[in-house]
């Protein structure tokens, strides 16, 4: 069920309260300037003591230093409650979204978009466009509430323009939104371009093409113009509304104060106005829109955190329905067996039927051309890619895909690695003690050179500097050996790794074999050779 | 040179962004006279009433009541228009300035190219080319800004020399210590929020590449709090910014009703002057406020503008301006690899295979071979010439290369084809599907050639995507062919059919061939090896 950004960010928390209420207080402040400015003027015409002029001098003084205050504590609450939110959405994003981001078959760079700048969108939203537009109700009443002490007549005036203002507002409010989907739509492909361009750079200068994606850069960064400026066009339109209206009220006040004052007025005067109350509400009359103001500087971050909660929600939700799947009791290993299972990709195509019953030892592999599947098929056993149709058993009980999956030791194409140590590392799978001998287990896999070079205890970064592609995929291989789970799903384990290297590893398989199951998916003739079945996709 | 960038950007738009200047002046000083005139009015008719029948009689309030008016419509519609010719002004003149920092950058030497992340580069066209923009256009308010003080200044006048003196020391009190404390108040954590946002990020990206994995290990809540650190470290640089521009904006806020008492407390002037003077200092304040909001932006513009200069001061490549060409005889150059007794020499239109152990720096070689690395131990001839010294202008029209990871770039498979070189008719293309076994596939697909890929052909399996990187370089027509691991990811009869395929395109086109397999399937194409 989809919810407004304000409920998808719980932007309704006491910190955002709070600095509702300093925003709103802010007027008080305002008040005090106005007052204080109009007793010296009042008091300058009738006699008053140097003492009472002075205090009237200091209390002007000061009121600026009240006001900073108060806006200070306005937006650090902002500020604080912005940091709760988003501190809360990025733990929700990151346990939801990191393992499933494979199994939603989301491009990589589209979640790093969500996880990371989607968040510091809501900051603005929650930071200042929440407690402003709170505000921007409650400042205009306290505002003429306060004139109203002074002058009802001019209480009247700022309420009354603020009807046609709302108007206006609205007829601008609404060409706003749909120019503005169009924007960010702009403004996204814009951005994907950059960095689709600048990573396929060097290929684009071997190429010698770089007058062509020139060309495309330029012709995009136009449109993101153009279309920026027709949103701004509205948006300067409903500011020049409000400015008309606020600059309006001001007049009309001075015109009726002055009047008044003067005597001069067409009609029967419905109050007495003196010098400092009629300055006090021409003083007045600018801050009754400020807090309108503010909301309509804010606005932009309404619309951003907006898009920013709408693409977020169903995407968090669908991630968080896949863990609950996979999450459920796991069932102990035991001789495995697919019936009929069929993949079907969001984009409609369709992998398998695929049958295939594997005993509780041995190796297995599975095998086909590029591109037929033989990775899908391992992905769907630990409910990594969409299973449409057939059966998973184990021991002869059907289980949902990823039910298996702390039985299961994992070797994929790009093993991960954690900041930290080697050894750790190595690892990682292991919960219990690791088997004694894992460092000869490393060394049997071509290793140790790699290990003795840079010691076990060598701290590692993600990226990974310094290990090659083939040093990585077999810290992987080691990994899901030493993780001692009795079923092994390997991707590929010999790929990148030089004739020699890919026999060793071979050998420790089959060993490993002998008391665990492990399925590969490989077209490597070697492991074929040793398999004790296969699949065969076509 | 920083002045450079932005006057390239804005060269067309100067008499728009003069334009804009022009009105937002003129909205700053009705937005001061407006109030001014509305505080001098209304204290003048109060004394006037005051005064009886005869001075309200004196009292001109026809003028000053229509200049109220006036001033409010007169307002409204200049600051309308700076806005909206300041934003056209910044917005298509930096528009401009994006195209033309890619193409310095894509002129660049490789190095520069190779030694910016992906995300780097994105950056700077992105973000700080915006940063730019907002400069642009606080450039234009500045000038209204100061036009505001100065109409605020012109009235304290009006209330003697002693306010006026004091409204000036206020102004410069307020923007002095703005300058001074900005940048050690915002500058650190300006970069330490920039610099933690580009960590979580990093990191983000390299984990969601192991998702599998860190589901099956039940690592996600280690990860994740692992990224949340750097979550916090944003977090903690933001509310050090809120603090810091709330601490610079209310000293603002603070002198300005501070210096207001002060210039009346010197005043002895009438009554009504003292009132215009009071409000017009206000409004000078106001005005300065948008002045003083650059300075708390000036560590994020200054950061965004140093990178791009670097860029845009970049030198173009050796080799482009002069464009000589090297020995070559009819049918292209040679290629020696290696030193001394172990150099192997191939004519044009030969074939040689690179081998060796897994991370003895085959693809180093062949990336150095044509032109996109520099960091091969091993001597390299092209047509007798040393390989660093002829430069990727020159080998790009030698070689087509094939890399190892295949990059493809986001659009259809069309446009990944037409890289290769201008004018490929769709006739070409097709048969240099054929030759790399991809034909049969794309004709399968609804919208065939014009079938869209997405970023980095993710559309594609790995095998396809070799496939596609192979045609690409069969269609830019070059004497010799680069090949990265070719068949890595396809299964053994594709890889026979396209290697047979290759061969006969090969021998039909006298082109020649550099190539680097770890599978035996593709050593009979290339019997002369250069091991590593």
């Amino acid at each position: 069920m989809p919810v407004t950004a304000s409920e998808f960010f719980a932007a309704k928390s006491p910190e955002v309260r709070r600095s509702t209420l300093w925003w709103s207080a802010d007027t008080l402040g305002a008040a005090l300037f106005a007052a204080s400015l109009a007793a010296w003027l009042g008091a300058g015409i009738g006699p008053h003591s140097p003492q009472h002029k002075l205090w009237i001098l200091s209390v002007l003084g000061v009121s600026g230093t009240v006001r900073a205050i108060v806006q200070a504590c306005a937006s650090r609450h902002g500020q604080r409650a912005a940091n709760a939110v988003k501190q809360r959405l990025r733990r929700r994003l990151f346990e939801a979204l990191l393992p499933t981001g494979f199994r939603r078959g989301r491009l990589p760079g589209e979640d790093l978009r969500a996880a990371v700048d989607d968040v510091e969108t809501a900051e603005g939203y929650v930071a200042r466009f929440a407690p402003i537009k709170a505000a921007a109700v409650l400042s205009p009443l306290i505002c003429a509430g306060l004139a109203c002490l002074a002058s009802w007549v001019a209480a009247a005036i700022m309420l009354a323009t603020l009807i046609p203002f709302a108007i206006g507002m609205v007829l601008a409010g609404n060409a706003a939104r749909v120019e503005a989907d169009r924007q960010l739509l702009a403004l996204s492909r814009m951005t994907g371009l950059f960095v689709d361009r600048a990573r396929a750079l060097p290929t684009i200068v071997s190429f010698g093409a770089e007058e062509r994606a020139t060309r495309q850069i330029a012709s995009a960064a136009r449109e993101v113009a153009d279309r920026t400026l027709l949103v701004l066009k509205i948006a300067f339109v409903s500011s020049a509304i409000l400015e008309f209206f606020a600059a309006l009220s001001v007049a009309l006040i001075a015109v009726y104060c002055g009047f008044s004052l003067l005597g001069l007025l067409p009609f029967q005067a419905p109050e007495h106005l003196n010098l400092g109350r009629a300055f006090f509400v021409l003083a007045m009359a600018p801050e009754f829109y400020l807090g309108m103001r503010r909301m309509a500087a804010a606005y932009h971050e309404k619309q951003q955190g907006e898009a920013a909660a709408s693409a977020l929600q169903p995407e968090v939700e669908r991630a968080e329905a896949l863990l609950e799947a996979m999450d459920e009791t796991s069932a102990l290993a035991g001789p495995l067996k697919i019936e009929a299972l069929v993949i079907r990709y969001d984009d409609g195509s369709c992998i398998g039927p695929a049958t295939a019953s594997w005993p509780a030892t041995g190796l297995h592999v599975i095998t086909g051309p590029t591109g037929s599947g033989k990775s899908s098929l391992l992905h769907a056993l630990v409910g990594m890619a969409p299973v449409a149709s057939g059966r998973i058993l184990v021991s002869g009980s059907e289980i949902a895909p990823g039910n298996l999956n702390s039985q299961i030791g994992w070797s994929g194409q790009r093993p991960f690695l954690l900041p930290g140590s080697l050894q750790d590392n190595l690892l990682l799978g292991a919960q219990m003690a690791p088997i004694p001998a894992w460092q000869a287990l490393v060394a049997r896999l071509g290793l140790e050179t790699m290990l003795n070079a840079r010691g076990a205890n060598l701290a590692i970064d993600p990226a990974g500097s310094g290990l090659s592609g083939g040093e990585r995929r077999r810290i992987g291989l080691a990994r899901a050996i030493l993780s001692n789970r009795p079923i092994l799903l390997l991707d590929e384990p010999t790929a990148d790794l030089d004739a020699d290297t890919a026999h060793d590893v071979a050998v420790v398989l089959m060993e490993v074999s002998r008391t665990r199951l492990v399925i590969a998916a490989t077209h490597d003739p070697l492991l074929l050779s040793k398999a004790q079945s296969e699949v065969t996709y076509s | 040179m920083k002045q450079d960038i932005l006057d390239i950007a804005g060269i067309s738009q100067r008499p728009t962004r003069l334009t804009a200047s022009l009105v937002g002046m003129i909205a700053a000083i009705t937005g001061v006279a407006l109030v001014a005139i509305s505080g001098w009015f209304l204290t003048g008719a109060a004394i006037a009433g005051a005064g009886g029948i005869v001075a309200v009689q004196a009292f001109n309030y026809l003028l000053p009541s229509a200049g109220i008016r006036g001033l409010a419509i007169a307002r409204t519609l200049s600051r309308y228009f700076e806005r909206i010719l300041g934003h056209r002004a910044a917005l298509i003149g930096l528009a401009d300035l994006r195209p033309l920092l890619f193409a310095r950058l894509a002129g660049a030497d490789i190095s520069e190219i190779t030694s910016r992340s992906s995300g780097t580069i994105a950056a700077h066209l992105g973000s700080d080319v915006e940063a730019l923009e907002d400069l642009s256009i606080r450039r234009i308010a500045m000038t209204a800004a100061t036009a505001g003080a100065l109409a605020g200044l012109g009235a304290a006048l009006l209330a003697g020399v002693a306010p006026a003196l004091m409204l000036v020391l206020g102004l410069a009190l307020t923007l002095l210590m703005t300058r001074l404390l900005a940048p050690r108040l915002l500058s650190r954590h300006y970069r330490d929020h920039g610099d933690a946002v580009q960590s979580l990020k990093g990191l983000y990206s390299e984990y969601a590449n192991s998702s599998v994995e860190l589901a099956l290990y039940g690592q996600a809540e280690r990860v994740s709090r692992i990224l949340e650190v750097q979550g916090l470290r944003i977090d903690h640089s933001r509310l050090a910014i809120v603090r810091g521009e709330g601490l610079l904006q209310g000293l603002q806020l603070a002198l300005a009703s501070l210096t207001i008492a002060i210039m009346l407390a010197s005043t002895l002037a009438p009554l009504e002057l003292q009132a215009l003077s009071a409000l017009a200092g206000a409004g000078a304040f106001e005005a300065l406020g948008s002045l003083n909001h650059s300075l708390l932006q000036r560590a994020r513009v200054t950061a965004a503008l140093t990178r791009l200069s670097a860029i845009a001061s970049l030198p173009a490549r050796a080799g482009e301006a002069g464009g000589r060409p090297i020995p070559v005889c009819a049918t292209g150059p040679s290629i020696t690899l290696g030193q001394g007794n172990e150099a192997t020499t191939v004519v044009a239109g030969g074939r040689i295979r690179v081998t060796g152990a897994s991370g003895s720096g085959k693809t180093r070689l062949v990336m150095h071979l044509v032109g996109l690395r520099r960091d091969a131990p091993q001597s390299i001839l092209v047509g007798g010439a040393k390989v660093n010294e002829l430069g990727i202008d020159i080998l790009r029209n030698i070689f087509a290369f094939s890399a190892q990871e295949a990059p493809l770039i986001a659009g259809t498979l069309a446009d990944n084809l037409r890289l290769a070189r201008t004018g490929v008719t769709e006739e070409t293309m097709w048969s240099a599907l054929e030759v790399a076994c991809l034909a049969k596939t794309v004709r399968a697909m609804p919208e065939g050639l014009e079938t869209w890929l997405g970023p980095d052909g993710a559309r594609l399996s790995g095998g396809q995507r070799k496939r596609l990187s192979l045609a690409r370089a069969l269609v830019a027509e070059k004497s010799w062919l680069v090949l990265d691991e070719p068949s890595e990811g396809l299964d053994l009869a594709t890889e026979q059919q396209m290697t047979s395929k290759l061969d006969a395109w090969l021998r039909e086109t006298g082109t020649g061939l550099v190539l680097v397999n770890h599978r035996s399937g593709l050593d009979w194409l290339a019997k002369d090896v250069f091991k590593l």
